[in-house]
């Protein structure tokens, strides 16, 4: 467990000694802090309007119309940003193969497996946290649920690490990052639209499979504030799948 | 400590090694020999648990590398030829990021210990992307050594280093093997390091063990010839087969080739014949890896 835990502790400094991790932050801090902004300009427009009609007052929910799809947008900016921060996790030490210090040293290939998702994680983490301040804004100003604030906390996160896992997964399948950012990229948006394709369906076994594959569905129900368990095993499924797949790669490497 | 039975790798079609066998004992420092391509990294590899292999059985310490690596890699160090270095540390946070999982119960003096031993103090605050060639190979060594660990395999140690650093390294290389019960195998395709460093060698040749014994007796054969300029050879031939020592002498134009069971050029040189030249040809371990790699006799 110390080797995963030290070369997580390595991926994720080495993120922020290289222009990556600050650029990646900085993109999704900038587009983040424009969506909450067009958000919250949207709610005070319809605040304004339900002053002069009780019926929408009641409707005006700081849950719906400001949390809610601040998180789903959140995610929709992780999936793009994610695979450019993990694509290079496994890849870069194959490339310039240092992945040989890893692979002759004592720790096995689920611990480097994990320590690479870990390193990932960190950054993930870092990110989630440059939303607090729009968090402690909701507190200043008004009075959000704290249940609904925290089950959307949790979902993001949970989404976040299924899109790392998938990306360090895809970034162990190449010496080549782009590949590895492209394959995690197209895997995660799929997960993300999957429902899409079967919404006009009728209800079958089949709609209900890609119906259950999708993210946005499980997410979106945390973002109302509900976790359930289908939903967190949903995504702890595929983090524990692609961690498993990534380690079985590492091991696959040896073999080479 | 090592011991490596049948030890096979194909790759796809071509096949890098082909049932090799050999055994390194603890304390020795066995050289690795063989051309480019000839299956030295490969089989390193295997032993340093990197790689599989198709068949065969490698063990370190009595362990088996494919069902016990982390035992195996816990006593060994491996120095791959190009260092794996994460050329955006520094030398000291990267060798004691290898101290970590590598399993060292106190890091810091470990660090310390194995940044002194390569001579790498001074530059511990350096990015590695900057350094030289030479002390990049040094922090691929301080990376094997930063666990002590029983056994070393150095792939390549000095290539690509010019005639100073090679030097160093090779000090350093006999530093290491010096005194403790260190076992060190290390690759190399320059022999003049192996006669300085090694008591035995491995000659590898397309996947295949083609000779494995100690420096001296492959080296010097157990025959040395000494070659006899006279100015008249005729009488000396009788006078030369009586020399204590000397087991067979023939022409060979203008001298005279004498064979004996050791060198004889003080008995010849104490018989009191008139001799122009006296010189040694013993056979170099040149000569006989030319020999065994090529087919071709110096």
């Amino acid at each position: 467990m110390i080797g995963a835990l030290s070369i997580a502790r390595r991926e994720t400094s080495a993120l922020f000694n290289t222009p990556v991790g600050w650029i990646a932050l900085t993109a999704f801090t900038f587009i983040g802090g424009f969506f909450f902004t067009a958000l919250l300009i949207g709610y005070l427009g319809a605040y304004q309007d339900s002053v002069l009609n009780p019926m929408q007052a009641d409707q005006l929910s700081v849950n719906e119309w400001l949390i809610q799809p601040l998180f789903s947008n959140l995610g929709l900016i992780a999936l793009f940003i994610l695979p450019a921060v993990t694509m290079r996790l496994i890849a870069e030490d194959r490339r310039q193969r240092s992945i040989e210090l890893l692979l002759t040293s004592p720790i096995g290939s689920f611990q480097i497996a994990l320590g690479k998702f870990l390193g990932g994680m960190g950054f993930a983490l870092v990110m989630a946290a440059t939303t607090l301040p729009y968090t402690w804004f909701l507190y200043a100003t008004g009075d959000p649920d704290t249940g609904v604030v925290l089950s959307n906390y949790l979902g993001f996160i949970l989404l976040c690490a299924t899109i790392v896992a998938m990306g360090t997964f895809c970034s162990a399948m190449t010496e080549n990052q782009i590949v590895a950012f492209m394959m995690a990229f197209a895997g995660g948006l799929f997960l993300w639209i999957s429902n899409w394709v079967v919404q006009g369906m009728e209800d079958s076994p089949i709609k209900t499979s890609i119906d259950y594959l999708s993210m946005l569905k499980h997410a979106d129900s945390m973002g109302k504030g509900l976790i359930h368990t289908q939903d967190v095993v949903y995504f702890l499924s595929f983090i524990g799948f692609f961690l498993f797949a990534t380690s079985q790669r590492v091991e696959a490497l040896r073999w080479r | 400590m090592i011991e490596v039975q049948g030890l096979t790798k194909s790759y796809g079609d071509m096949l890098a090694l082909s049932d090799v066998s050999f055994t390194v004992q603890k304390g020795e420092v066995v050289g690795f020999l063989g051309q480019n391509g000839a299956g030295k990294s490969t089989t390193m590899r295997i032993i340093a648990g990197s790689l599989g292999a198709s068949a065969g059985i490698a063990r370190v310490g009595g362990f088996d590398v494919a069902e016990n690596p982390q035992k195996v890699q816990s006593i060994l160090g491996y120095a791959p030829e190009t260092p794996p270095l994460y050329t955006n540390m520094t030398v000291g946070d990267y060798v004691r990021f290898a101290a970590t999982i590598k399993g060292v119960a106190d890091v810091d003096a470990a660090t310390k210990k194995a940044l002194g031993r390569v001579g790498l103090d001074g530059v511990a605050h350096r990015i590695i992307d900057n350094l030289s060639k030479g002390y990049r190979q040094r922090v691929g060594l301080a990376q094997a050594l930063v666990h002590d660990p029983k056994v070393l395999v150095l792939d390549e140690p000095t290539s690509g280093l010019d005639p100073a650093q090679r030097i160093e390294i090779k000090n350093l290389i006999q530093e290491l093997s010096a005194g403790d019960d260190r076992t060190v195998m290390l690759s190399t395709h320059v022999l003049t390091e192996i006669e300085a460093i090694c008591n035995r060698v491995i000659i590898i040749h397309k996947g295949r063990i083609v000779a494995q014994s100690d420096l001296a007796s492959l080296a010097g054969g157990a025959e040395k010839k000494v070659h006899v300029e006279l100015a008249r050879p005729e009488g000396a031939m009788a006078a030369l087969q009586k020399v204590p020592g000397v087991t067979h002498v023939e022409h060979d134009g203008s001298r005279l080739v004498v064979t004996g069971e050791r060198d004889v050029r003080e008995a010849v040189a104490a018989a009191s014949i008139p001799f122009g030249l006296l010189s040694l040809q013993g056979q170099r371990l040149e000569d006989t890896y030319i020999q065994l790699t090529t087919g071709v006799t110096a």
